[in-house]
């Protein structure tokens, strides 16, 4: 079992990376669980969700909340909260220009930093910020390979009737992709 | 002098007090169901229109107090070519249920049939919010004081504010000539509803002759000259000209 | 083919629609709210009747009606609303009106907060309302589950002619997973209206009958690993998924864990308890004062079981995670927490 959380400000596309995410494995006949945060949870324009995927078909989700994260996506710096919730050795992809430069990370997390700003705007797709950070993750994680991600991202997009921006959607997950 | 069939849509007798209007108001009721040929689906709640429960042939619900046109507006959803209304008293209709029946009159395309006996008649009369000036109930003993607990409150006048409400009207059954116009105002009604077009309410003043500690004649006389001064008869708004016109 | 990925709250009512539901009628409130947004096109859409009610009032008794003609007839609040809906709801059972609640339950008393929770156990299983009956209390513990629930939640309600309440959790309503959507169930109107009667003296015995036939018929659960179990635990909805994992935690380190999670919570599957002994039933709950665990004392007496203490933890309103159980579960093993029953 995976699990990954997707954290930032509202607007910052956090629950629609996440969903990708869960998209991705249910295509693959995964298990998958998709818990974002609401109620109290999410005053003060704080976003999350929490992906949970099995690894083998048939795998069981239990519990879908947080608890022990694979990886971490943080856009903002509130998001990084949740690294109490992840693993040992987990991966934390930081978004340098929502986070002090300083933060003092524990010792034992793999953090990678991207500027999801400055290269979403270098591909010309500024709401694309949350796929740049997936695709940097995507890297770092190797969950699945490069050409089958932005095969079933694009797919994901089609699904909900947008595939006309999948073009700038890959390059937005490459420019990710290529920066870790 | 003509006699009247007992109508087949009712089933045996209710127990209505001597005297009380709501026994007439029922039988016209069910003298226009026979001869308009339609089905009906009577809704009642709670209060004196209790005593209809098993008097009735067609389909029949009993609903919580003060809800009955909102029931029968989920009824109404459901099988449109029904003559779907609500027989209630003014406790019901318009103190416990003024919400459901003020939302009905909004939008729905039911009837409401409303006994106005100015007080709560089950319960054994107390003070209802159509209760006179002045008038004693078992809560009002020393005669209601309409600057404290409100002035009578009409409910037809309120409900012909909606533009969904197309006939409001009111009647009396304290004399033959009265019973006559009141069943040609519930005919209105009852027709407005079939032409699928709207709303209609017709409130019935009746007398109430064991709460008001009166004869039946002393009610019908204390009708007469006290409660239109404050209820005045007819109808209040008639939209239905044109619309039963186009449906014919 | 792959699975949709749907909301829970979508997904439910989505099913209820397959499952042969004509007519909605309900008020906002969250966390349930996109049930009635989705089901505000999607009705018309297929022929169907949605009716934005002026209150939960108004919305249990326009179903009420619609049920009265017959109608497959669906409602669906959270806390607060459901409790609006009480009185109608003892007039819809009384009447042996078929008709289907859905409780996207959150926490609390009063208005209570948004957060999910399992505080209307009690409410949902005894009734609720004045009188004497029950509604039929079905809780699922994932999307599928209860989508499948809600599918045939309409024959069992028609079947047993009893109100049938979906209990879900606020997080359940507004999580994601992957879900087959059944096939569209041909809808038709119930002939049979009221068969047990309402007034009259002989009613109540009638009720006897019918309320014992549920009984007999209508439990069900899942039972995981107990057969050898030391420790049972019992739980529904979220919290069972968190003690289904805990459970293979524990058996990992060689504890006789097991897990009792029940899928109606009403009728209370006694049955699940027949012919087990462990050291102890821990209930898991998300609420303050434990609901569940009367229950569970119940169906331990009933079992034969009687002197096994029965535990509870109740998490207020966050479900528990592994750890909390983990840690709770040693503290039942050493002793340092006291049993309820």
């Amino acid at each position: 079992m995976k699990e990954i959380i997707f954290a930032g400000f509202g607007g910052q596309g956090v629950l629609t990376g996440g969903l990708i995410l869960s998209f991705m494995a249910a295509e693959k006949d995964l298990e998958t669980t998709w818990m974002p945060a609401y109620g109290a949870t999410m005053r003060g324009g704080k976003a999350n969700c929490v992906v949970k995927m099995g690894e083998v078909g048939g795998e069981r989700i239990g519990n879908p909340l947080m608890g022990h994260a694979d990886a971490l996506i943080a856009m903002n710096e509130p998001s990084l909260d949740y690294l109490g919730k992840t693993k040992k050795g987990a991966v934390v992809i930081v978004n340098s220009h929502g986070v002090d430069e300083n933060y003092e990370y524990p010792s034992d997390k793999k953090v990678y930093k991207v500027d999801s700003v400055e290269l979403a705007e270098k591909v010309s797709n500024e709401q694309g910020q949350n796929l740049v950070m997936l695709g940097a993750m995507m890297k770092v994680t190797e969950l699945y390979p490069k050409d089958e991600a932005i095969d079933l991202m694009c797919k994901f997009f089609a699904s909900k009737g947008k595939e006309k921006y999948n073009e700038k959607n890959i390059a937005a997950f490459l420019a990710g992709y290529d920066a870790v | 002098m003509t006699t009247r069939k007992k109508p087949e849509v009712w089933k045996k007798d209710s127990s209505f007090c001597p005297g009380c209007g709501h026994g007439i108001v029922i039988r016209l009721i069910a003298e226009l169901i026979e001869e308009m040929g339609v089905k009906s689906r009577e809704l009642h709640a709670v209060g004196c229109a209790c005593n209809l429960n098993g008097c009735w042939n067609d389909p029949q619900l009993q609903c919580p107090h003060g809800r009955a046109a909102a029931v029968a507006v989920g009824a109404k959803a459901c099988e449109p070519d029904d003559l779907v209304f609500t027989y209630q008293g003014d406790g019901d209709a318009y103190v416990i249920g003024l919400s459901e029946t003020m939302n009905a009159g909004y939008r729905g395309n039911i009837t409401s049939i409303i006994i106005n006996n100015n007080n709560f008649g089950m319960t054994g009369g107390q003070m209802s919010w159509t209760t006179l000036p002045g008038q004693t109930t078992t809560t009002s003993k020393k005669g209601r004081d309409a600057l404290k607990e409100g002035e009578p409150f009409k409910g037809p006048e309120l409900l012909s504010q909606f533009e969904n409400v197309k006939f409001a009207a009111r009647g009396a059954v304290y004399n033959p000539a009265e019973v006559n116009k009141t069943k040609a105002l519930i005919k209105k009604a009852f027709e407005l509803q079939m032409s699928g077009e709207g709303y209609g309410v017709v409130e019935v003043l009746c007398g109430c002759p064991t709460n008001w500690k009166m004869s039946p004649v002393d009610s019908n006389k204390w009708i007469e000259d006290a409660v239109t001064r404050y209820y005045g008869l007819g109808i209040i708004k008639d939209e239905t000209a044109k619309i039963l016109k186009e449906a014919i | 083919m792959a699975k949709e990925l749907l909301k829970g709250n979508e997904a439910l009512a989505e099913a209820a629609l397959r499952g042969g539901c004509t007519f909605y009628s309900g008020y906002p409130i969250t966390p349930q709210t996109e049930v009635m947004e989705y089901l505000s096109d999607r009705m018309p859409e297929i022929g169907r009747t949605f009716i934005q009610a002026e209150s939960e009032i108004a919305a249990i008794s326009q179903v009420m009606g619609a049920a009265w003609t017959g109608e497959k007839a669906l409602t669906s609040s959270s806390g607060p609303g459901v409790s609006l809906k009480q009185e109608g709801i003892s007039y819809i059972a009384h009447n042996n009106f078929p008709c289907v609640i859905l409780n996207v339950c959150r926490w609390g008393n009063g208005l209570g907060s948004l957060d999910s929770a399992q505080t209307d156990y009690n409410r949902e299983t005894r009734g609720g309302g004045q009188g004497d009956y029950r509604c039929i209390v079905m809780a699922p513990a994932s999307i599928q589950e209860g989508v499948d629930m809600m599918y045939d939640a309409y024959d069992v309600a028609e079947e047993y002619h009893n109100p049938v309440v979906i209990l879900t959790e606020a997080m359940l309503g507004q999580m994601i997973e992957g879900v087959n959507l059944p096939e569209f169930k041909p809808v038709k109107k119930l002939g049979l209206i009221r068969p047990y009667g309402r007034a009259g003296k002989d009613y109540m015995e009638k009720y006897a009958v019918h309320y014992n036939r549920m009984v007999d018929e209508l439990e069900r659960w899942e039972s995981i690993q107990t057969e050898d179990a030391d420790y049972v635990l019992v739980a529904f909805g979220m919290p069972s998924r968190v003690c289904t994992d805990v459970v293979s935690i524990l058996r990992g380190k060689g504890e006789k864990v097991g897990l009792i999670r029940p899928i109606n919570l009403w009728p209370f599957p006694f049955k699940a308890f027949e012919g087990i002994r462990p050291k102890a039933f821990i209930t898991v709950e998300t609420n303050e004062t434990g609901q569940l665990v009367d229950d569970v004392a119940i169906a331990a007496k009933k079992s034969g079981a009687g002197d096994v203490p029965v535990y509870c933890l109740a998490t207020h309103h966050e479900c528990a995670d592994e750890e909390a159980v983990l840690d709770y579960f040693e503290k039942v093993k050493s002793g340092s927490v006291k049993e309820r029953y």
